[in-house]
């Protein structure tokens, strides 16, 4: 041990003096080593582009480019087969749409609450709550929206969707309506205002009350044919894409710092107008890279949309129609390459991997969007 | 411009913004798992039938040979008069005018049919084939549906238009007056004597075989699977992750190369999972030849590299928050680079690495759509070691999907889908318990 430790002390001070050449030559081929280990998974990333490229560029020369994101009939194993995968793309695009429409809003109050709005004490119970979100398997998040979710929204689908619109729509509505009449209450002279205010108000909160009811009583006699749907699946992968929206999204308003909040309470501004236009635009591009990474996210996740989203290769009627069956790409993949043969070079093998081939250089792209959106907060923070 | 009143309103139904989201985030969190824990406990304790001590001593020589054999005497008994009631109606149908017995016959079969369900084979009745066949209902909630599908005729109405409703018609009104009238009134009230439910506590399930197609025994070969496939993608991505944390951290001057490195890494960790699924099909099986087929081999090197890019982050954070001082404690005694990496940074980063690890164990076991195509099979047995090279393995997360929506009878089997859930996810939170109480020990811990 001692010994050890004198050899190391004189070598590295022998280092420090001359140049041994056989201490060097260890010192580079060690960095060396470590430098190929890293490269590992530039290796990786590489290897998966050239695979994935590989098996997928056979179908683009076999068939046209064109029918794959032009048609919409997808018939993979009749004679002759043909692989129009518009319907499956939209599919993707209609499910992610559904699940950021979920994610963002709720994921960016969740975000600013934590950062801003809750005392800490909180905010260390609440973290591991959006930590379980994150770590629960996306096979049970399938499992909950075809076993437990599916039947439900079949049976009570209507009042279900209602009673959330409902909730929804009804406090954010009222604020508007506020912010409106102050607006339009402004422009009368002082001893007017009130009243103006208040018949403001009252007209437009009965227009909207009218709207909210009508609306909701539409919603509350929907009848859902299936429970397996778009809706489905874009509501638990919204779920599912919340906690990346959630923390990526705290990142980046964290990263903000005290003097831009202190500078705007001194100029009098209440805690919501300091982070609505402050923070918020100042953490803006943070909060889009946390935004593209949820999308990504949702776009990427197998299992529940093979479970959840009916797998009907079919655009919706009309195309926002949400409560009807979709397909996606990762369900397609994941469901057709039992059916296509594995080994040998079908038609139908090489055209998934052509879908996997569209999945990866989609999120390739992303991928090096967020990260300039997060690098670019970096440097301005700097 | 607002009035101040407006503003502060604002400000507070935005703080009320804030709080309901979390609110509904950790209300999610709830309604997910509740049925799953709920559920899924009841694949481990339930209250199990004379027929589930049975199987247990016929097919897997569990239990007291004797005290069952008293419980079969004691509910043989009490069958007997279903049998009874079966028979005489059956003589009574022979002798029956042929209208009234073509109206009665189809619905006696199904009686027939749904008593079998329940009870097992009947006495003199040859043993069948399928195991599912030879035992009646094993657990008591199956048992009770099992019931209700003796005493009530499944009828749609269809008067108000469109799919209909669905409706019970009593069967006791259809056989009235006949033999079989008794039978329902008495399969009613002596459901208990007959099936001698008792609270069970079915611990084995997560370590037992599965026979006939997961209808009895538990999930062992899926946990099996499952703790492989983990082990592996962990033994693969840790030393890599590690070194490649280190070198990123220790070594690495900023130049090209590095950037884009950390570029790969990043990308990486974007791949969508359904794509190393392929990746590990195309590149493992179809061109290296690793194996022949699907093994477990193939399914942990795809999970690992799906990891990876988590624990380099993991590491990578871990190591830079061993404070400065450290190292340069290190070095001014003495020490190399390299030594004081290996016995000063490390060993106080460790901890922090370790959570990294923990996490991504969670995530490889929680991961279905890279092992479809690379590792999972939906029925196997348990693997030795040796086998774990070449052959593929059943697994929690693909067989929680498989059984769910792919199995032929999706029903009867609903608490050997919710036991799996319920097992996966518990392990996948312990993991990440740990996780973050040896995180909270950090904080407490690496201070200057």
């Amino acid at each position: 041990m001692r010994t050890g430790m004198m050899n190391s002390a004189k070598s590295s001070l022998m280092l420090s003096r001359s140049a041994n050449r056989n201490q060097r030559l260890t010192r580079w081929f060690g960095e060396g080593f470590l430098l190929v280990v890293t490269s590992l998974s530039m290796l990786a990333v590489l290897f998966i582009l050239i695979f994935i490229a590989r098996d997928a560029l056979p179908f683009f020369s076999w068939t046209h480019f064109k029918e794959f994101f032009v048609s919409t009939a997808w018939y993979p194993t009749q004679n002759p087969p043909s692989f129009g995968a518009l319907s499956i793309l939209f599919g993707s695009l209609l499910v992610t749409l559904g699940a950021a429409l979920v994610a963002i809003p709720l994921g960016l109050t969740a975000a600013v609450c934590l950062s801003d709005v809750l005392p800490f004490r909180v905010r260390q119970t609440v973290k591991p709550v959006v930590e379980m979100l994150a770590a629960i398997p996306s096979v049970a998040y399938g499992f909950f929206a075809l076993i437990v979710f599916a039947p439900a929204l079949q049976e009570h689908g209507g009042p279900m969707l209602a009673w959330a619109f409902w909730l929804v729509v009804t406090p954010f509505l009222a604020l508007t309506l506020l912010v409106l009449a102050d607006l339009a209450a402004a422009r009368f002279a002082e001893n007017r205002q009130s009243l103006v205010r208040g018949l403001v108000f009252a007209l437009l909160g009965a227009m909207a009350a009218w709207g909210l009811w009508k609306t909701g009583r539409r919603l509350h006699g929907l009848e859902i044919s299936s429970g397996t749907n778009a809706l489905n699946a874009a509501i638990i992968l919204g779920i599912m894409a919340l906690p990346t929206m959630v923390s990526v999204a705290e990142d980046a308003l964290q990263a903000i710092g005290r003097d831009l909040r202190m500078a705007s309470y001194a100029l009098g501004a209440t805690r919501a107008e300091t982070l609505v236009r402050v923070v918020i635009p100042a953490a803006a591009s943070g909060i889009l890279a946390a935004a593209i990474l949820a999308i990504m996210r949702a776009i990427g996740e197998t299992m529940v949309v093979w479970m959840a989203s009916g797998n009907a290769a079919r655009i919706p009627e009309p195309w926002y129609n949400l409560l009807e069956p979709v397909r996606t790409l990762t369900a397609t993949i994941a469901g057709d390459m039992g059916e296509a043969d594995q080994s040998a070079g079908s038609a139908h093998y090489h055209v998934l991997f052509a879908m996997a081939l569209v999945l990866l250089l989609f999120s390739l792209v992303c991928n090096m969007i967020s990260e300039r959106m997060i690098a670019r907060t970096r440097r301005r923070l700097r | 411009m607002l009035r101040l009143g407006t503003r502060k309103l604002l400000d507070r139904s935005f703080t009320g913004l804030g709080v309901l989201s979390i609110t509904l985030l950790t209300a999610a969190l709830l309604i997910l798992l509740a049925p799953m824990c709920l559920r899924g406990i009841g694949a481990y304790v339930f209250q199990g039938t004379v027929e589930f001590r049975r199987v247990l001593l016929e097919k897997l020589q569990r239990g007291d040979r004797d005290e069952l054999k008293r419980e079969l005497a004691a509910t043989a008994r009490a069958r007997q008069p279903v049998f009874d009631a079966l028979l005489a109606f059956q003589q009574e149908l022979d002798r029956m005018p042929a209208t009234q017995r073509r109206k009665l016959k189809p619905e006696f079969e199904q009686v027939r049919a749904a008593v079998k369900e329940l009870l097992g084979p009947l006495p003199g009745e040859e043993i069948p084939l399928m195991m599912r066949s030879q035992y009646g209902q094993t657990r008591w909630d199956r048992a009770q549906v099992k019931i209700r599908k003796i005493l009530f005729a499944e009828d749609y109405d269809f008067s108000g238009g469109g799919l209909g409703r669905k409706m019970l018609k009593p069967r006791a009104t259809t056989f009235h007056g006949t033999a079989l009238e008794p039978l329902f009134a008495y399969v009613e009230h002596h459901a208990v004597a007959m099936l001698a439910p008792q609270w069970t506590f079915y611990g084995r399930f997560l370590t037992d075989e599965s026979h006939d197609a997961h209808f009895f025994g538990g999930i062992g070969p899926e946990a099996l699977g499952t703790l492989y496939l983990t082990l592996g993608a962990i033994l693969f991505a840790v030393p890599m992750g590690v070194i490649a944390a280190i070198y990123l951290v220790e070594y690495a001057r900023e130049n090209r190369l590095v950037r884009l490195l950390r570029i790969c890494i990043s990308t990486l960790a974007g791949v969508p999972s359904i794509v190393f699924g392929l990746f590990g099909l195309a590149f493992f099986i179809n061109t290296v030849h690793l194996s022949a087929n699907k093994s477990v081999l193939v399914g942990a090197l795809t999970l690992g590299l799906l990891i990876l890019p988590t624990i380099i982050r993991a590491s990578e954070e871990a190591l830079r928050a061993v404070p400065e001082a450290y190292k340069q404690a290190a070095l001014s005694l003495g020490a190399g680079h390299w030594r004081s990496v290996r016995t000063v940074i490390l060993p106080a980063a460790l901890p922090g690495i370790l959570t990294g690890v923990i996490i991504s164990m969670g995530r490889a076991a929680g991961e279905t759509a890279p092992i479809i195509f690379t590792a999972a099979v939906s029925v196997g047995k348990p693997l030795t070691l040796w086998q774990t090279l070449s052959q593929p393995t059943p697994a929690l997360p693909w067989n929680i999907y498989n059984l769910c929506s792919e199995h032929v009878a999706v029903d009867e089997i609903r608490h050997v889908q919710y036991g799996m859930v319920f097992t996966l996810v518990v392990l996948v939170l312990l993991l990440n318990l740990a996780a973050i109480i040896v995180r909270a020990r950090i904080s407490k811990g690496l201070r200057t």
